[in-house]
Order: C-alpha cells, then structure tokens, then sequence
C-alpha cells in the first residue's frame, strides 16, 4: 500500500476540474536479478516457479485539479519516477485507472529523440513529434523554439557537432514551447550557462505563475515548499512477497 | 480522405521518422544515394558468378532470375534483422516519451520500402528499355509486357505487410526475450536458402514443393518472378497456404504487440 500524507501550504480556490484522477493504481515489477533469457524462462515455467514480484505503487488514489502545483517527495525507491511515468503515459497501470486530461509534457530527458546526425532544425522537428506536437504547431513555433535556444548558426549543423550545454538548450527550448497543459518534473531544472539560466528561470517562473498544472518530484523539500501549493510524502509501508 | 487530429499526427510523425530513417543512413556516405543501386547489383554479381556454377538452374537470363529474388529479399530480411532489435535500441525514447511505439518499426520499414522502390523501379525501366530498343518489341507486346508487371503490385502489398506482421512480433517478443535477435538473426540466413532466391522451385523432387508454400516468401518471390520475367507460379492451388500464413502472422504481430506495448517501459 503506498500512503500519501498531504501537507498543504497555500489554498488556492480557483482550482476548477479534475486532470489527473488515480484510482486504486497499482504498478507491479517483475523483479529479475540478471536479465532474463528465454531459456530461462521456459526452465522457471516448466518447474512451476513464481515470478519474483514488486509492487513500485499499490492502491494509490490520486486527485490533481488544474491549475495546482503539487510537489512529491520520498525515499528513493518509494515510486516516485514511476508515478510520473504512469501519469505521463509511459508506462501503463498493472491495476486501476488512470484517467488525464490535455497535453502532459515531461521536463524528464530533454535529449530524448535527438538522432546525432541530423541537423538542430531537422531535430526540432522529430523532437517536437515525439512529445506530442503536431506538424502545424511546430512550424507556428519554430521561429520561437530557434531563438529561445540562442545557439546561432549551429541551428544548420548535424546535432552531434553541439556541445551538451547546447543540446539541453534545444531540448528545453522544444519542451517548452509545446505548450503543456501538465507538467512533469523530475527534479528542477538547472540547465546551461548564466544567460541561460536566467532565460530558463524566467520561463519557468511564468509557468509557475500560470494556470498550468505542474507536478515536481524532489529530494529538496525546501524546495518544494517554495514552489508548490502543496506537497505529498510518499511513505514506503508495503510487504513484499518473495 | 478526411483524416481526424490523431491520424493526422500518426502520418506526420511516421513521415518524420521515415525521414529521419532515411537521411542519416546516407549522411556520410559519399557516393549517398547511389548505393540503393550499387549494393544490390554487387551482390547479384557475386552470387551469380558463384552460384551459376552449382546450381543447375534453366531459366533463360540467371542474373535477372537472381536480381529480380534478391530485391524482395533483400527488402525482407534487412528489414527484420534492423526492426528486431529496434525498440530495444530506441530505449531512451521509449522510457521518456508517449509516442505511439509501433512508428519506430514502421519507419524502419518504410525507408527500407523506399530503398526497395528506388531499385525495383530502375529495374523496370531497364527492363522496359532493353524491350523496346533491342527486342523491338510491337506496341502490343509491350503492352502485354507492361500489363504482366501489374503483379508486382500484389507482389509488393504482400511483401510489405509480412514484413510489417512478422517485425512487429519479433519486436516486441525481443523486448522481453533478447535471445529474439539471436534466433532471427539466425533464422533469416537459413530462411534465405529455404526460399527460391538462387534457384527455381522445379529443380527440387515434386513432393517437396507443397511444404515449401509454408513459407510465405516462396510465393511472394514467385511473384517477383512472374511479374518481372513472366515465369508461372509453381503451385498456384498452395498459395493460398502462403497467403493464410501471411494473415496469421499479421494478426499475431499486432496481438502480440497491442499486449506487450504498454509494458515495454519495464523491460527496458
């Protein structure tokens, strides 16, 4: 059983509908101490062996209304990746219902879906489908998406010639612009040199302030109580069968 | 065709990715696309020089016999030994991002198509142009010719949706099994020799022709076959085999996927 303990830190009245509704959510691991191989597989089945399981989340409800910013915290290995990968779609449920509503992007891996050799242009594009963004809003954006990152001529050049501060540029300044409905943090994001930052923070300040919905994952409770409206203390207390 | 939001996405991002797929294999080739020609025609040199020796086969022109089985093969087997492993080599963007999975796949598969197309159709001018100019060919000869041709059309939709069938199964039961690649990387050379690429159906003992319909490619290939050099269907009355074949492993691989699909995340 995952408990939740709520601490909340400032009441905002204007929260309207439901955009994440968790019910009764459960995500079960097939726990393998080496990778598994047919073989092995077969073997264990043949011999009647149960699968080692673990259950990462279990009976989790969960009600997030727009506008709120929620901030979770626990140990590691307490389910918290897991809970923003089932939210984000990524991974799906082994029991319950998850229920979203309006564009979720993930802040996770800003470099996911850049391929080395095409260009920074070319990548905006395939970065941009990748989170969910279509061809029309892409093209309306681009202009935008290409200044934000303020990386200058290396836009024409195949993305492996960029230095990392240069592809985390691109990668936020994609994300950012697909305008989400929710967002996911894994942790806050602290990228690229001083002007960078500042361009970033600025960003990031201005979505805090909005109405979009955004749910941060930290160690720093600090932190999180800065910036959310209220946290949740995700506490391990499960049994696990071995 | 009126399409909705998300199947306008899906196109968009499977052209994207397709794109993708096709720009970076030649990005630092020199000769670039030129090796959609070179690659298969140096490997129906080889093959032909050695095979011509060993394998009695009685068609009229061997190199063309060769040429016209290995572009579908060919087609077919790069498309599966890449497609195998692909989800498990896209494991940073399957564990970061909701997409819908089966582009990756698809996209391989595609830029593969196109290669296949570029080839097929340089093959069918030269064919076209060596009737004209050198076989002089009547305006109905040519006609009926070209009309012959239209089999590669159902030739080409077979081909593609086994290839598609079959890699998205093998696929997804890699993500899981990563013994998948091993078997297939396998399989696919003893396939090649199972199926009639260098050599002809009717120089196997008669009793053996009905198990080789097992194999969708046999009637796939024959196909080619018929449509690029005219030559018969063996057994016509057993494609049918091949074509149940097909539809099962279609139906079995988007199953199979669909289930496995939405776990991919933890076995990555």
């Amino acid at each position: 059983m995952t408990i939740l303990k709520e601490e909340i830190i400032r009441r905002n009245k204007n929260h309207g509908e439901v955009v994440i509704d968790l019910k009764n959510v459960g995500k079960k691991y097939i726990v393998h101490h080496e990778k598994q191989t047919l073989a092995e597989d077969v073997g264990r089945k043949l011999r009647f062996q149960k699968e080692e399981e673990y259950w990462a989340l279990q009976n989790l409800n969960l009600q997030i209304r727009k506008g709120e910013k929620v901030g979770f915290h626990g140990p590691n290995g307490a389910g918290k990746t897991t809970l923003l990968k089932i939210i984000a779609g990524i991974s799906a449920p082994t029991e319950g219902l998850v229920k979203t509503k309006g564009r979720i992007i993930s802040l996770i891996d800003l470099e996911a879906g850049f391929h080395p050799d095409l260009t920074g242009q070319e990548n905006i594009f395939l970065n941009g489908f990748v989170i969910g963004m279509s061809k029309e809003e892409i093209e309306a954006k681009f202009a935008q998406i290409v200044d934000f990152a303020g990386i200058g001529d290396f836009i024409t050049a195949p993305l492996y010639t960029y230095s990392s501060g240069m592809k985390l540029r691109l990668g936020f300044s994609v994300a950012i612009h697909a305008s989400p409905e929710i967002l996911l943090l894994d942790e806050v994001i602290n990228l690229g040199d001083e002007e960078f930052r500042k361009k970033t923070k600025i960003s990031m300040d201005r979505m805090m302030n909005s109405g979009l919905t955004i749910i941060i994952v930290s160690q720093w409770t600090d932190l999180l109580r800065s910036l959310c409206d209220s946290i949740f203390f995700i506490e391990l207390e499960r049994q696990v069968y071995f | 065709m009126q399409f909705s939001k998300k199947q306008r996405y899906w196109l968009d991002f499977l052209f994207v990715m397709t794109q993708k797929e096709i720009k970076a294999r030649y990005k630092h080739a020199a000769l670039g696309f030129l090796w959609i020609a070179i690659n298969p025609l140096s490997q129906m040199a080889v093959m032909g020089f050695v095979f011509q020796f060993f394998v009695p086969v009685h068609v009229d022109n061997y190199f063309l016999f060769l040429f016209a089985g290995l572009l579908p093969w060919n087609f077919f087997a790069q498309s599966l030994t890449k497609t195998t492993p692909a989800f498990f080599y896209e494991r940073n963007l399957i564990k970061k991002a909701k997409f819908p999975r089966e582009t990756i796949v698809l996209s391989i598969i595609l830029s593969n198509l196109f290669h296949f197309l570029v080839a097929l159709g340089l093959l069918v001018a030269a064919l076209i142009a060596d009737k004209l100019f050198f076989e002089h060919y009547s305006f109905l000869e040519l006609v009926f010719y070209v009309g012959r041709m239209l089999w590669l059309v159902p030739a080409i939709l077979l081909l593609l949706s086994f290839t598609v069938g079959l890699s998205l199964l093998t696929a997804s039961l890699n993500v899981r099994f990563r013994d998948v690649n091993f078997i297939v990387q396998l399989a696919v050379m003893l396939w090649f020799y199972a199926t009639p690429v260098v050599y002809a159906l009717n120089l196997l003992p008669e009793w053996l022709w009905p198990i080789f319909y097992l194999n969708p490619m046999t009637f796939i290939i024959e196909l080619f076959h018929h449509g690029l050099m005219g030559l018969p269907v063996t057994l016509l009355e057993f494609a049918r085999v091949g074509l149940l074949v097909i539809f099962y492993i279609i139906y079995l691989g988007w199953r199979v996927f669909i289930k496995e699909s939405k776990n991919f995340d933890d076995w990555l």
